[in-house]
């Protein structure tokens, strides 16, 4: 699946970003600034507003956004998935309890809710993926809940429970493995959306902080350049473009893989 | 019905309880002192303890969440810690542009991606589809922000057709109201054309082709009537992502809404300001989604035995 190929180049490349660059994301390097550099020469992208080699902020940004992307979706993944299972299995209270706590999460609007926690929370390059897990976990909980509801009167799991299987056991054993492909899914799709969101907060300002190199805060910083520069601008979002098309390409071709499976 | 309905406000009224506390509280956990962000460092002991006890901060914290309630009840979320304004004034003021905005784009986006999704579904084909779903994909991909800059360049820059960002006229709105647009735009494709193509392959229509009835009062009177009903109730869902899209395209065209006085308010800590507009939307979105599904009790009979 050429989603696959892309999530993998990008892999790549923020793993090896210090042997595809010879420069430092965060050091200027130009002699003497005289406005950004187009792309050619000594910098195959060009240079930024501050003198900075732009390839070199676009490979290193990779690693932010896919370390990122990737905290936020495995919080959001451990979260939901537990809150899923708990809920789905044991039902009544518990499960009316919980998903009225998923209602509440999905009644404030993401980007204002991550707002807000950005008030609270210093911005560090931990603390911005939790914020972005903890707002993201409604989707894997809905769906690892729905799937469990559906599982859990099968007939081995009759047979565990009347063999004296306990509750935990019956959740770890049997249910877990059984909502896995759904949740693997979830996981692709969760974090495209875990990058998107974080570009989203780094144009605003609230993302990961300097000097870090992140896509999102690439593209605020020179704003007011792009009729100078435009390039500066459209190559961070291409990037950004390409690493949540990525990541939702490989969601969907799972999704059509299980469903051919199934019939 | 009268079940569902009662039961239903009462979800409603105890989401937005459970939203004021989560606000409330983690409004208290932010590490600014109110008092200094109001009187400013400078501030002798003195007029911080007078502040603190002017806004009832030293009261055990049950007391203050019930002066809280209180106070939301009367439509008061506090005063700015910067500019000493109430806060419902200053969303009363800037409401009005964020709503412009987004129920323009919302409804050239909702018909345009009705239009594009009935017109695909009606020609089905294993090819379109796939052709639908990996535009729409690429299409959700694209973030917003990004997007409002180049078209910023385009047609404000290199055309010189419209304005650079600002607010007062038609033109002001276009460019905006046309970046939020397209996101709207592919989701409600997708949404329609998977949903009415499902309508078309279920067995009443291949009834009403086998009675003979033509294609285009097939489609209108019989799969719209039907696929219209989810379709509809996903406009009123989808108030709560519209918000955030809002949100970064105020921020890119100095659009004066409520969005950038939100973020802005993030970075003074002004919480009344941020933790007043957060609880602003929440009730629109608790509104609108319990207009929803009390509609849609309505339409659909089914529901309510439910």
């Amino acid at each position: 699946m050429p989603g696959l190929v892309i999530v993998a180049a990008l892999a790549m490349i923020a793993v090896c970003a210090p042997w595809l660059t010879p420069y430092d994301p965060a050091a200027i390097v130009v002699e003497h600034y005289t406005g950004p550099l187009p792309p050619g020469g000594n910098h195959p992208l060009g240079t930024d507003t501050l003198g900075r080699d732009v390839w070199a902020r676009l490979a290193y940004g990779a690693r932010t956004s896919l370390f990122v992307g990737g905290i936020a979706m495995a919080a959001s993944l451990l979260i939901g998935v537990s809150i899923g299972l708990v809920s789905g299995y044991f039902g009544g209270w518990v499960d009316a309890g919980l998903m009225w706590l998923v209602d509440l999460v999905l009644t404030m609007p993401t980007l204002l809710l991550l707002i807000v926690l950005a008030t609270i929370l210093p911005p560090s390059i931990l603390t911005i993926p939790l914020v972005i897990g903890v707002v993201g976990w409604t989707t894997f909980a809905r769906t690892v809940r729905g799937e469990v509801l559906s599982l859990k009167e099968r007939d081995y799991l009759l047979a565990a429970r009347a063999l004296g299987a306990s509750d935990a056991r019956i959740i770890t054993r049997h249910l877990l493995p059984g909502v896995l492909p759904g949740v693997i899914v979830l996981a692709a799709l969760g974090m495209s959306g875990a990058i998107g969101l974080d570009a989203g907060l780094s144009y605003l300002g609230l993302g990961v902080p300097l000097p870090t190199a992140s896509w999102g805060r690439m593209i605020s910083e020179v704003q007011t350049y792009f009729a100078v520069a435009p390039w500066l601008v459209f190559l961070p979002g291409v990037a950004i473009s390409l690493a949540v098309i990525g990541f939702n390409l490989v969601g969907y071709g799972l999704i059509a893989r299980i469903e051919s499976r199934r019939t | 019905m009268t079940g569902y309905l009662v039961r239903r406000i009462l979800r409603a009224i105890s989401t937005l309880l459970g939203t004021t506390l989560i606000l409330f509280l983690l409004v208290r956990v932010v590490p600014a002192d109110p008092a200094v962000s109001i009187a400013g460092p400078k501030a002798d002991p003195e007029t911080l303890a007078a502040i603190r006890k002017d806004l009832g901060l030293d009261d055990p914290l049950p007391v203050q969440y019930g002066r809280y309630l209180w106070q939301l009840a009367h439509a008061d979320l506090g005063r700015s810690y910067l500019t000493g304004r109430r806060v419902a004034d200053v969303i009363g003021e800037r409401l009005p542009a964020t709503a412009l905005l987004a129920l323009t784009s919302l409804g050239l986006g909702f018909l345009a991606g009705l239009l594009v999704g009935m017109v695909t579904a009606a020609r089905s084909g294993s090819r379109i589809d796939v052709g639908v779903l990996l535009a729409t994909l690429i299409g959700l991909s694209i973030p917003t922000f990004w997007l409002a800059n180049l078209l910023i360049y385009a047609f404000g820059y290199r055309l010189r057709l419209l304005p650079l960002g600002g607010y007062g006229t038609l033109r002001h709105l276009i460019l905006p109201a046309a970046t939020l647009a397209v996101v709207q735009f592919f989701f409600y494709a997708r949404f329609v054309h998977t949903t009415i193509g499902a309508t078309l392959a279920s067995d009443y229509i291949r009834t009403a082709r086998a009675k003979g009835v033509g294609p285009v009062r097939l489609y209108i009177r019989h799969a719209l009537r039907n696929a219209l009903i989810p379709i509809v109730t996903l406009l009123g869902l989808d108030i709560a992502a519209l918000m955030s899209g809002v949100v970064l395209t105020e921020t890119v065209f100095n659009w004066p809404g409520l969005g950038r006085p939100a973020v802005q308010a993030v970075f003074s800590l002004d919480i009344p300001v941020v933790a007043g507009t957060v609880l602003f939307s929440a009730t629109l979105v608790l509104a609108s989604n319990l207009v929803v599904d009390l509609l849609y009790g309505v339409i659909d009979p089914r529901v309510r035995r439910g």
